[in-house]
């Protein structure tokens, strides 16, 4: 990086300002150029392959390079040419099985059609990123290649051949050109969230360190964490194309995933806790807890402000091992120093606080350990380490929302099948195909009906771009180079529109839409009705999935969120009962996986989605304490039956929370921490064991009686008190 | 003598896709081998050397066919 390695001493002073200049037009604006830049490179060689091997249709090979290309990195291209090649094949092998069966028959072709997009639309909702992509691919691409058979069968085989030839070489051009011109790499956007992810963490840690008058809500940080972790694995999943970066690397990468999950829910419970202790008047106890705190989150200050970097964090994690060392010694001191005169109560909160501090550090030492190592590369990592926690993010999903999917694809097919049939309106297919791959497309997007309004608009665009192409200039064209300049505006125009976050998918359809009727195949085909039709049937297309989003909505009904709720919730259950103690990892990954598939992170601002991600809070918090009980209980020389009915008593409460549940969990806890104190019990167990019980029992007896939590708001403890 | 299509399902096929599949195989072979011994350190574009690489294995395998 010569920006970085040029900022030395030495310099004329007059340059400074340039530099800066400089450097800030290389971080954005030379960014979008580039990428707008390679967009268009990538189309126009593939036009010029396309027309080189005499295709039929060139603009499938352009719109397959607009496709792929949308993200700039060349790992994402690489994963979703991948997956895109798979997804076509898939789709042609049982389109030419579909056509072989039922040729004859529109109505039996279009039935098998419907199950097989429902098939794939549900497949595209259990599986993540790129692999969704591939399922719908295969999906959709029964229309394009089916449809016209219906109407042509002899054709089939020529149309599967030419698509599959076409898409290969778009995929080939894309990758190529975002591999070799100014290729950016996908592990540098790694490396950058992952500093970013540190510096925010350090923030946070620091924040809760010193705190102001007001209460700090850590809420939109610790979603937003949540929802990081899903981006990083996707990108380290694309990673894996990129491959000249070791497998130690990106293993590593999966392995610090895995430990912020743990840390920041750990973090998240330490915080909750000195809330508790603060609104329920245990002052001294919660000034003890930060006091004893206060030097780890001091670490994390380097040079007066929050470490980012590999270089801080390496000074940061010397600290935090020096602050490990140091502190039992620390503990028994803030113990010491405790005023005499507290209740039993107050000192288990305090123990309580304190092994919960010990767990953090302990947690945040390998954290950063980990972040350090990938930064630097050095630290060979250890082979049983690596196989101890390999992060596979589990595919958890909500089996009614996925057939829901699968049904709105198949009804959208159904709808505008039935309009084609009735009509016999010849740009019906063109209308089916759109509405498929929208209705589709976007099962997955938080916020489908917002994406599909975007879309609708970047279709409309097209039209209008389509009509000044296709009348004004395409007649014109007589060769390659004056075909690449009739259509380069178009291009450049809409590749540098995709390119503003905000309306991206307003760029990309303008620019998927616009391919999909330019008036060339091997000659000039545009024809003012087909133009019009076809303009229609786009328009119809999308606003019938537009409202088969709104009809089937998976992602921002009320609905959903309960469901997600009560799911999450169903978590902690089985934590309780599940014979099997679930792993701390598979708890914490089906709990953000929930909670990231219905999009609640993107919409905090909204109350529902307020209260689904406190639910997932809640459910970390409780989940980790059980799992915590869990594994001390397994370490018992016998079993204890008062410890399995606080296990059911909570199993029972999150499973369907009420006032007289949380009051029978309340009593079970209570009751097995006083059982806990009976001397025969101590003769039985070692002094640790009871020791961490007591905590653990104490922690949950905590989150169970918080009653600003979410969960004493559907549970509310009044209800039951006599007046 | 090599044919130049192969009958494949009573489709034919060029032998040069096989060859160029053969050829895709045979890069992934040698990248594996040069990410695994690290020897992308003493290239200067990997992405460009790969793309080099690959067109002269694919080229080989076209000169052997025909």
């Amino acid at each position: 990086m010569p920006p970085a390695a040029f900022s030395g001493v030495g310099n004329p002073r007059f340059l400074v300002p340039l530099r800066a200049a400089w450097r800030d037009w290389l971080a954005q604006d030379a960014a979008v150029l580039s990428y707008v830049f390679k967009v268009w490179l990538a189309a126009v060689l593939a036009l010029w392959i396309s027309l080189r091997f005499d295709l039929a249709q060139p603009r499938t090979a352009m719109m397959t390079v607009v496709i792929v290309m949308q993200s700039a990195r060349s790992g994402m291209v690489f994963a979703k040419s991948f997956y895109r090649f798979v997804g076509t094949v898939v789709g042609i092998l049982v389109s030419l099985l579909l056509v072989a069966l039922f040729a004859q028959e529109r109505f039996l072709f279009l039935l098998a059609m419907a199950l097989w997009i429902g098939f794939c639309t549900a497949g595209s909702m259990v599986f993540r990123n790129h692999q969704s992509y591939g399922f719908v691919l295969a999906g959709y691409t029964l229309c394009i290649v089916g449809l016209p058979a219906t109407v042509s069968p002899e054709l089939t085989f020529t149309i599967a051949m030419t698509r599959i030839s076409e898409i290969l070489i778009g995929l080939s051009c894309a990758t190529l050109v975002s591999d070799l011109v100014f290729s950016q790499r996908l592990w540098v956007v790694i490396q950058e969230a992952v500093r970013r992810r540190f510096k925010d963490f350090s923030d946070l840690l620091r924040l809760v360190a010193h705190p102001a008058a007001a209460p700090v809500d850590l809420l939109p940080a610790l979603v937003r964490f949540a929802s990081d972790i899903f981006t990083l694995e996707s990108f380290r999943s694309a990673a894996v194309m990129e491959n000249d970066r070791s497998r130690t690397q990106r293993l590593r990468l999966s392995l610090l995933n895995g430990e912020f999950m743990t840390v920041s829910t750990t973090f998240h419970a330490l915080h909750a806790l000195m809330q508790r202790q603060r609104r329920g008047g245990h002052e001294r106890v919660k000034d003890a807890l930060l006091d004893l705190y206060q030097p780890l989150g001091d670490v994390f200050t380097v040079q007066g402000r929050s470490a980012a970097n590999e270089t801080e964090a390496q000074i940061v994690a010397q600290g935090v091992r020096r602050y490990r060392e140091d502190f039992q010694p620390l503990a028994a001191r803030a113990g010491a120093d405790l005023p005499g005169q507290l209740t039993r109560e107050e000192l288990l909160d305090f123990e309580t606080g304190v092994d919960l501090i010990e767990r953090f550090a302990e947690e945040l030492q390998a954290y950063t350990n980990t972040y350090v190592a990938i930064g630097s590369g050095h630290h060979p990592l250890q082979e049983d380490l690596a196989l101890d926690t390999p992060l596979e993010l589990s595919l958890r999903f909500d089996r009614l929302a996925v057939v829901l999917a699968g049904l709105r694809g198949a009804l959208t097919l159904t709808v505008l099948a039935t309009l084609w049939i009735l009509t016999d309106w010849p740009s019906g297919i063109e209308a089916i195909v759109l509405g498929v791959v929208t209705s589709t497309l976007f099962a997955t997007a938080p916020a489908p009906t917002q994406v599909i309004k975007q879309f609708v608009a970047g279709a409309l665009l097209a039209s209008v771009m389509l009509y000044a192409v296709n009348f004004l200039w395409l007649d014109q064209a007589q060769n390659w180079v004056t075909l690449a300049l009739v259509l380069s505006p178009v291009i450049l125009f809409a590749a540098w529109l995709s390119t503003f976050a905000r309306i991206a998918v307003f760029g990309g359809s303008a620019l998927i839409v616009f391919f999909s009727h330019v008036g060339f195949g091997t000659g000039y085909t545009a024809d003012p009705e087909t133009y019009l039709n076809e303009s229609l049937a786009d328009v119809l297309a999308i606003l019938t999935s537009g409202v088969m989003y709104g009809l089937i909505d998976l992602s921002n009904s009320g609905w959903m969120r309960r469901r997600t709720a009560t799911a999450l919730r169903a978590l902690v259950a089985d934590a309780c009962r599940n014979p099997v103690v679930p792993r701390r990892a598979q708890l914490e990954n089906a709990a953000r996986d929930l909670v990231q598939r219905l999009g609640s992170a993107q919409r905090l601002a909204d109350a529902g989605d307020r209260e689904v991600a406190q639910w997932l809070l809640s459910t970390l918090e409780t989940g980790h304490a059980v799992l915590a009980l869990r594994q001390q209980m397994a370490l018992l020389t016998r079993e204890e039956p008062w410890l399995q009915l606080c296990l059911l008593r909570l199993a029972d409460l999150y499973e369907a929370p009420g006032g007289t549940r949380r009051a029978a969990t309340l009593k079970a806890l209570e009751e097995a921490t006083e059982r806990l104190e009976q001397p025969q019990l101590r003769a039985q167990h070692t002094l640790t064991q009871v020791r961490a019980l007591r905590t653990s029992l104490h922690f949950l007896r905590g989150v169970v009686l918080d009653e600003v939590s979410v969960l004493a708001s559907v549970a509310p403890l009044e209800a039951l008190q006599p007046a | 003598m090599i044919p130049r299509e192969i009958d494949l399902f009573e489709a034919l096929v060029p032998t040069l896709l096989f060859a160029f599949v053969l050829a895709a195989l045979l890069l992934l072979l040698l990248d594996w081998v040069l990410v695994r011994y690290r020897l992308y350190r003493y290239l200067w574009y990997p992405a460009l050397f790969r793309l080099a690489l690959f067109i002269v294995l694919f080229s080989l395998c076209g000169l052997w066919i025909y």
